[in-house]
């Protein structure tokens, strides 16, 4: 970015953040702390239970890693995420209504208050908040390294932005535990914790809310602002379909670049630079056409690099055209690319299924993950705790009525159209397949630098932001919702003055937002892993217990604690298996190709009645209580 | 009349809800993938003479597109007129 744009536009959403936070907490004051803080006193109406829903499960990943696997696999990531179709009606019509009356039956607060109060266990209450926290607090981490990242992204070339890191690295040295840590990454993760932490910590459920509303307004203006740019660029959804049928994958691997003499001073090649050689590699022609992924620098008084990565293009229509913008002076040898394991060579494999793959060799999406994706997305999606959370929250059916339709336009207007336009991507920015989670800010940008609006660029890039920000608060008020309610005020003193509580809320808010904050400075690998394993996780065992909790009378406390216990063995079972048999934990078995979500899904819903009916039917009172009428 | 009394209505309401949207969750699970394979996978697809529909590929079109409208469809129908606006009782002290 040439400008400070996106810098005054991260400025001021971060102002409106912190405003929404004050009004919030002015709220606390005269109403019940711990309800309105951790549940917003039940109050909810359309507009702020549908934003936050749909802001909270959209996640990052909706703006980053979705739009770059839409770059990378073409139109078969609408099959890919179609079950969104169904997610809202699924996600909240299938346990909304009866999970908020079970809720104010006995003034539940979180997930574990319901499931402890629906069969009045406090070990049922003690199981689920343990696994939350220890799902949760994984989750937690890896949002917060995700936040950062995008922050980075969205900062990138904003220069007080690196002249602040810079001086920031000069502290940071002076700490060994630090040693190593990227500098801009460790700035990004100071002030994105800092932010999230703070405002969350001060305004509670309902600033969560509210900037979930602003963070979703954002969102969707974000994608109406880019469609009508992309297509007007590509000229029409039928021209970018057109050429997409005609590309082909390209390659990818390492070359080393070379200038015919030493240069005097370092000489910089930016990331995205094109470079050209014959087909036989002998530099006299430019039948080969490459793109480098990153920024590399041929050092003072050596002519040459390492080998560096590149991604080459094999389009004939393309090479043509990006023939023109090669950097001449630059020698390409030692070519070591490999092509795609599905699709290479091959024109139509970016217009039809199961579209190109560079490690698979039966493409992207085959039949049986499209079956799987399509199952996750809704079903896996219901069991979300994050999710129960504001089913909770919302004022009364009418408003549930509402938001269902309000989220189901809301999905519409985001994920197809983040299709179409990151197909048109692949027509404006090509060779980007090395560098695909940038995809997001590099089309934001190049779509609005053509119209002369700098600051509508940096708003485009506070999408992503947005979204895992909106994700992370949520996060961080569950697990500290979990601890100061389901932990201290219910089973170690149940009479805590409100002063207590207030304060203890606070101070664990905070506490977990630091703690995770200074995990994150040297958080694991596998970010997206460890998020697909949390979330699959916590629907494996949270799914199928509460179903039955909300809708079998017969269900009792060990078939649902069973039923809790088996979801969550199944599930670890099936990553712990992965590490014996595939060395990692990240590559779970998958045995008769079934994914860990669907085995810890299979296993919960068939322990919990195996074992409620083979246990003593729960008291007579807890029936009535929540299949009858009131008396 | 049972002897505990009558069925809370929003059991009652929510449990078939819940059975309906399950069904139409299983109706367009086995309208889009199946019909995506059938008419995008593979050799169904000639990239030189490609069938579109509003410029989308028609597999995506008649397999994504069109049933998401009819999920929308169904949505608003589902909440304007079928759900219930049950009373959801009053927060207990």
């Amino acid at each position: 970015m040439k400008d400070n744009a996106a810098l005054y536009t991260f400025c001021a959403y971060i102002a409106g953040v912190f405003f929404l936070a004050w009004v919030a907490n002015r709220l606390l004051r005269d109403r019940s702390f711990l309800s309105e803080y951790f549940l917003g006193s039940r109050g909810l109406g359309v507009w702020a239970f549908a934003l936050t829903f749909a802001a909270t499960s959209a996640s990052g990943g909706s703006f980053t890693g979705f739009p770059s696997r839409v770059y990378a696999h073409g139109w078969v990531m609408a099959l890919w995420i179609a079950s969104y179709m169904v997610v809202p009606i699924c996600m909240m019509g299938l346990l909304g209504k009866r999970l908020n009356q079970v809720a104010r039956k006995t003034s539940a607060i979180t997930v574990p208050d319901v499931l402890r109060d629906r069969f009045e266990s406090a070990a049922f209450g003690l199981l689920a908040t343990a696994l939350l926290v220890f799902f949760l607090s994984f989750n937690l981490v890896a949002q917060f390294k995700a936040g950062s990242l995008i922050l980075k992204t969205l900062l990138d070339g904003v220069t007080t932005f690196h002249t602040t890191a810079f001086a920031l690295a000069g502290i940071s040295g002076s700490f060994s535990w630090l040693e190593g840590v990227d500098p801009e990454y460790l700035l990004c993760l100071v002030t994105f914790g800092i932010v999230v932490v703070a405002y969350t910590t001060y305004g509670g459920f309902h600033a969560v809310v509210w900037t979930d509303v602003m963070q979703g307004i954002v969102m969707v203006f974000g994608v109406l602002v880019m469609l009508p740019l992309a297509l007007y660029q590509v000229g029409g959804v039928e021209q970018a379909t057109r050429e997409m049928a005609r590309m082909v994958p390209p390659q990818q691997g390492t070359v080393t670049v070379s200038l015919e003499s030493a240069p005097g001073a370092d000489y910089l090649i930016p990331a995205g630079t094109w470079m050209a050689t014959a087909a036989n590699g002998d530099n006299s022609g430019s039948d080969r056409i490459f793109r480098t992924n990153r920024t590399i620098v041929i050092a003072a008084g050596t002519a040459r690099t390492a080998q560096v990565p590149v991604t080459e293009i094999r389009t004939p229509e393309e090479k043509e055209r990006l023939g023109l913008q090669v950097d001449a002076r630059l020698r390409l040898s030692n070519l070591e690319l490999r092509p795609y394991a599905y699709g290479a060579e091959t024109p139509g494999t970016y217009v039809s299924g199961p579209g190109p793959s560079r490690t698979s060799a039966s493409g992207f999406l085959p039949l049986s993950l499209a079956f799987s994706f399509f199952f996750m997305w809704a079903i896996a999606g219901t069991g979300q705790p994050p999710n129960f959370v504001r089913l909770m929250a919302f004022r009364n059916a009418r408003t549930l009525r509402r938001a269902i339709v309000t989220v189901a336009v809301y999905y519409s207007l985001i994920y197809f159209p983040l299709v179409i336009i990151f197909c048109c991507a692949r027509i404006l920015l090509p060779g980007m397949e090395g560098e695909s989670d940038r995809i997001m800010p590099a089309m934001a940008l190049h779509l609005t630098s053509s119209i002369g609006h700098g600051w509508l660029g940096g708003l485009l890039v506070a999408a992503p932001f947005a979204a895992v920000m909106s994700t992370v608060d949520s996060l961080l008020l569950m697990i500290s919702s979990a601890l100061v309610r389901d932990v201290y005020q219910r089973n170690v003193n149940r009479r805590a003055p409100e002063v207590r509580i207030r304060r203890l809320s606070y101070a664990c808010t905070m506490a977990v937002g630091l703690g995770a904050l200074i995990a994150s400075v040297n958080p694991p690998p596998f970010l997206q892993d460890i998020i697909v394993y949390t979330g699959s996780g916590l629907a494996a065992c949270f799914l199928g217990p509460t179903l039955y909790a909300l809708y079998w009378p017969r269900a009792n406390a060990a078939g649902c604690i069973a039923g809790m216990a088996a979801g969550f063995l199944a599930h670890l079972g099936s990553y712990a298996a992965g590490a014996f048999v595939h060395g990692s934990f990240f590559i779970p078995y998958r045995p008769l190709d079934l994914d860990p979500i669907i085995l810890g899904l299979l296993a919960s819903f068939a322990t919990t009645p195996l074992v409620t009916l083979r246990t003593a039917p729960p008291p007579g009172k807890l029936v009535r209580r929540y299949f009858y009428r009131d008396s | 009349m049972h002897p505990d009394g009558q069925w809370d209505p929003v059991f009652l309401h929510g449990r078939r809800e819940a059975a309906v949207i399950f069904v139409v969750w299983i109706v367009l699970l086995l309208w889009t993938v199946p019909y995506c394979y059938l008419f995008g996978y593979g050799d169904a697809i000639d990239p030189a003479a490609l069938d579109t529909v509003l410029g989308v590929p028609s597999w995506i079109f008649w397999g994504v597109a069109a049933p998401w409208i009819a999920a929308n469809l169904f949505t608003f129908w589902f909440c304007a007129h079928y759900m219930v606006d049950d009373d959801l009782g009053e927060e207990s002290t």
